[in-house]
């Protein structure tokens, strides 16, 4: 799925004030590990009172159909639940539906729990799951999950405890979404109740997760309750209390980490890194991601139409470079469009061919510069557009205008506001006259189709008009295939034609960065924040 | 012509320029709803596009989304719609929070109204304090202290003061809260105490060299020097005569200042992390979120004209000679 701009700028800012730290090491790919992985942290001692998370932004809603961005998603996903869940390994398993089968390529019918309580004491039921899954559907809701459900024909209630979809075609994808924002079930009296409402912060949600709304102090605070009568005992909430703190500005949060006025926090400025991994107030992890940093070619009629200028600009960059100035270290240059994480589906052999067939572009300036030369489009201009958000932006910028000077073009770096940069990603005025210009883009399910689906003829965030029929077709093929292998085969295909083409050019993949004050432990660091009950697993450090 | 047909008159002129100043403020007002409404649809981007938020909708959801916000309708009717609303105290619904603009900004005004209160009072002790000081003991070691504090204190952006502020009393030495607006009284105090230092570092300055001035200039006066020269005590001459014929500059460029201080809290809001008008307003110009926009400009406005209609007020009650000039008039 692809971010909302908002997103896309957290994710460039969620690494700001970024500085070449020499005590970084590097990648590892070069050999010395400067970073691991972890999937999770030691359990909790016990149980917490209370704590205290940051948040780049605030929500403007917790309302699941305008959930998609970090701040929101992040508190929801321990306040509503989907008929699947995400989990931090990112699979998928049941949660709000018991079981789900596919009786015919264009129908998905999902079980509902029993016995499941609302905060508000009312009991879910099926009639529930088509209220919260047909307000998708619904144009005066203009929800931001309308491309998961664009295949959708209806959504019914088919027995006491079973919902059916029914689709227009096969769409191996759609079943996927139900373990993220798109599968979210809400109290139907509840939408009927506060309707334009609904979400807001008078109001709140009334949903089944491990954590109930309580309060929301516009512009400072959002506070979550534990739910006393949780379903699954797994996951029952360590704490009584979250508090949500919304801290714009990099250094306010880093400094609010330091005085342990705040608990913890994802997405850490990668500039404070060095001085976050070593200190008495905390300890800083990091976990699996679905995030890409990549260049969009926007602008498919000048020099960069031809496909040879595309990869011969990939080729320029210097990645290993941007990894290790750009993101302190903690990343790794991109073989392609999506990570290995989102093969996780995909049958292991299918899996690794698909990474060894992908084209490589190692850093080859001189190679680069004879194959743009075919081209004949020497000193052509290049306008890469930036906005001065931090410097992980600025860094990668002037890496990507020196490999369009060494491959002859002439790079122009237009720097646009912070708010003019959103745009782009929305207005197709916003980005007349550019050629290039930075995004950070995450799935929001395990499978690469989230990715290539939206680089199909027509699609909106399709920036650059890039067409082929041939990948289209392979993508058709992948969205409707629903054998794991005759899946993971035609999305390999739809991949190797992109890699090959470049509509976007990939420069590395990060982690998820995660922050826990001492105070605090418990949580799994993985992308699967943004849909799974992260914050019910936090309680008190031994 | 007896007494009290003078004094009725002299009311009815009073009532006359009441009147008039209250026009006026209601016409300063309605002309900048013009153009702050005007001006914000004149504004590049699609209020309707930022909706669907960065989605390719379909005509009928489009369209849905256009109707519900009026979008369609023509500019004079938007317009006439809004400042209807306006008048009866609804500012419209905020596109981000799906709320009312009323309970937006009420959420955030007192945090900002209690930085901007703080601000003031430490403008008004310290900056006339450190002004008076300054002219009393001009060229002594004290005078050249506040001069060269002054200097420094005018050339400080909000936006370092807040930095270094935050991270040596914050950070550093953890007297202070780094991070939020507090709850409760003293809690809330304790929290607003840096960024009104932050914010108000620049405007002392300036309120300290407008009260030196202003003293120097009476200081100078005929009939100073002769009530000096006459042997009145000098203490008695400086707060009759002198403090008290300066505080007019004092106080005009003090109210300006204060109600100026509306749009320049973003940055400390920001880097305190507290939740203000400011801040608010940043975010909303970013996202287009014009119903808010349009409030917070027309408070703003509003507020610079009730302070000047206040200090217009105040001048005649401390400066006789002003409240002369005005019942010749």
């Amino acid at each position: 799925m692809r971010p909302s701009p908002r997103s896309l700028l957290a994710a460039v800012t969620a690494a700001a004030a970024l500085t070449t730290s020499a005590c970084a090491g590097t990648a590892q790919q070069t050999g010395a590990a400067a970073y691991k992985l972890t999937s999770t942290t030691p359990a909790a001692a016990g149980d917490i009172d209370s704590f205290t998370w940051s948040l780049y932004g605030e929500p403007t809603s917790i309302d699941y159909a305008y959930s998609f961005d970090f701040p929101p998603n992040q508190i929801l996903a321990n306040v509503c639940e989907s008929l699947l869940r995400w989990n931090p390994d990112l699979t998928t398993s049941p949660s709000l539906a018991t079981s789900y089968s596919n009786p015919t390529p264009t129908t998905w019918v999902y079980q509902i729990r029993p016995g499941v309580h609302f905060h508000d004491g009312t009991v879910l039921s099926a009639d529930d799951v088509v209220a919260s899954l047909r307000r998708n559907l619904d144009p005066a809701v203009a929800g931001d999950w309308a491309y998961p459900f664009r295949n959708v024909q209806s959504i019914d209630k088919t027995g006491a405890m079973q919902v059916t979809v029914t689709l227009k075609t096969p769409d191996s994808t759609f079943n996927q979404y139900m373990a993220a924002s798109p599968g979210t079930v809400e109290s139907a009296a509840t939408l009927a109740k506060d309707g334009k409402d609904y979400g807001n912060p008078a109001d709140g949600v009334n949903c089944t997760g491990p954590f109930a709304f309580s309060s929301w102090t516009s512009g400072q605070s959002l506070v979550l309750k534990r739910f006393d009568d949780y379903w699954d005992p797994q996951l029952k909430a360590k704490a009584g209390q979250v508090k949500f703190v919304f801290l714009s500005d990099p250094t306010t949060r880093v400094n609010a980490f330091r005085t342990g006025e705040v608990d913890g926090g994802w997405m850490v400025p990668a500039g404070a890194y060095d001085q976050l991994r070593d200190t008495p107030a905390g300890t800083l992890y990091f976990g699996q991601n679905t995030t890409v940093a990549d260049e969009v070619v926007n602008n498919l009629k000048g020099p960069l139409g031809d496909a040879r200028v595309r990869q011969a600009l990939l080729m320029a960059i210097d990645r290993k470079g941007i990894v290790k100035a750009g993101a302190a270290g903690v990343g790794e240059v991109a073989d392609s469009l999506v990570t290995a994480n989102n093969w996780n589906g995909a049958p292991p052999s299918t899996a690794a061919d698909a990474a060894k067939a992908l084209p490589a572009y190692p850093y080859d300036p001189a190679k680069a510069k004879a194959l743009a030369a075919q081209a004949g489009v020497s000193g052509q201009k290049v306008v890469i557009a930036t906005s001065p958000l931090d410097s992980q932006t600025t860094i990668i910028t002037q890496a990507v205008a020196q490999a369009a000077t060494a491959i002859g073009l002439k790079p122009e770096i237009d720097t646009v506001s912070a708010d003019k940069y959103t745009a782009l990603f929305t207005d197709p005025a916003a980005r007349q006259g550019v050629d290039l210009f930075l995004t950070f883009w995450y799935t929001s399910i395990t499978d690469p189709l989230d990715m290539y689906g939206s680089l199909q003829t027509g699609a909106f965030s399709n920036y650059g008009n890039w067409s082929d029929p041939k990948f289209d077709a392979a993508v058709d093929q992948a969205v409707g295939a629903y054998d794991p292998a005759a899946h993971a085969a035609a999305t390999e295909a739809a991949q190797q034609i992109a890699m090959t083409q470049l509509p976007w050019l990939p420069l590395y993949t990060e982690p998820v960065s995660v922050f826990l004050g001492k105070r605090i432990t418990g949580v799994q660091p993985s992308i699967a924040y943004l849909y799974y009950p992260w914050a019910a697993q936090i309680g008190a450090k031994g | 012509m007896s007494a009290s047909t003078l004094s009725r008159s002299a009311l009815s002129r009073t009532a006359i320029a009441a009147a008039r100043r209250l026009l006026g403020m209601a016409v300063t007002l309605l002309v900048t709803s013009f153009l702050v409404f005007s001006s914000l649809y004149l504004a590049p981007g699609d209020p309707a596009s930022f909706l669907v938020r960065g989605r390719s909708p379909g005509p009928q959801e489009l369209a849905a989304i256009r109707q519900q916000y009026g979008f369609d309708d023509p500019f004079p009717l938007r317009y006439w719609h809004w400042l209807d609303g306006v008048l009866h105290g609804d500012f419209g619904r905020s596109y981000l929070f799906h709320q009312s603009v009323g309970e937006v900004l009420w959420s955030r005004l007192p945090a900002t109204l209690l930085l901007i209160g703080v601000s003031a009072l430490m403008i008004a002790v310290v900056g006339v304090g450190a002004g008076i000081v300054g002219a009393l003991r001009r060229g002594t070691r004290t005078g050249s202290a506040v001069l060269l504090l002054v200097t420094v204190g005018a050339a400080v952006p909000s936006f370092v003061a807040a930095i270094v502020l935050r991270s040596v009393l914050g950070v550093n030495l953890g007297w202070f809260p780094t991070i939020g607006n507090g709850t409760g009284v003293l809690d809330r105090l304790h929290h607003v105490v840096l960024p009104a230092i932050a914010l108000s570092v620049t405007f002392m300055a300036l309120v300290t060299r407008v009260t030196s001035a202003a003293m120097l200039d009476e200081m100078r006066r005929e009939h100073v020097e002769v009530a000096l020269s006459r042997g009145l005590p000098r203490r008695t001459v400086i707060r009759r005569h002198v403090l008290r014929n300066a505080l007019g500059p004092i106080v005009t460029v003090g109210g300006l200042l204060v109600s100026g201080m509306l749009v320049s809290t973003a940055i400390v809001e920001t880097a305190f992390g507290m939740s203000g008008i400011g801040s608010l307003l940043i975010q909303s110009v970013d996202e287009l979120d014009f119903q808010v926009v349009q409030a917070i400009v027309l408070l703003v406005v509003a507020a610079f004209v009730v302070v000047n209609a206040l200090v217009d007020l105040v001048h005649p009650l401390i400066d006789p000679r002003v409240r002369a000039a005005g019942g010749a008039r």
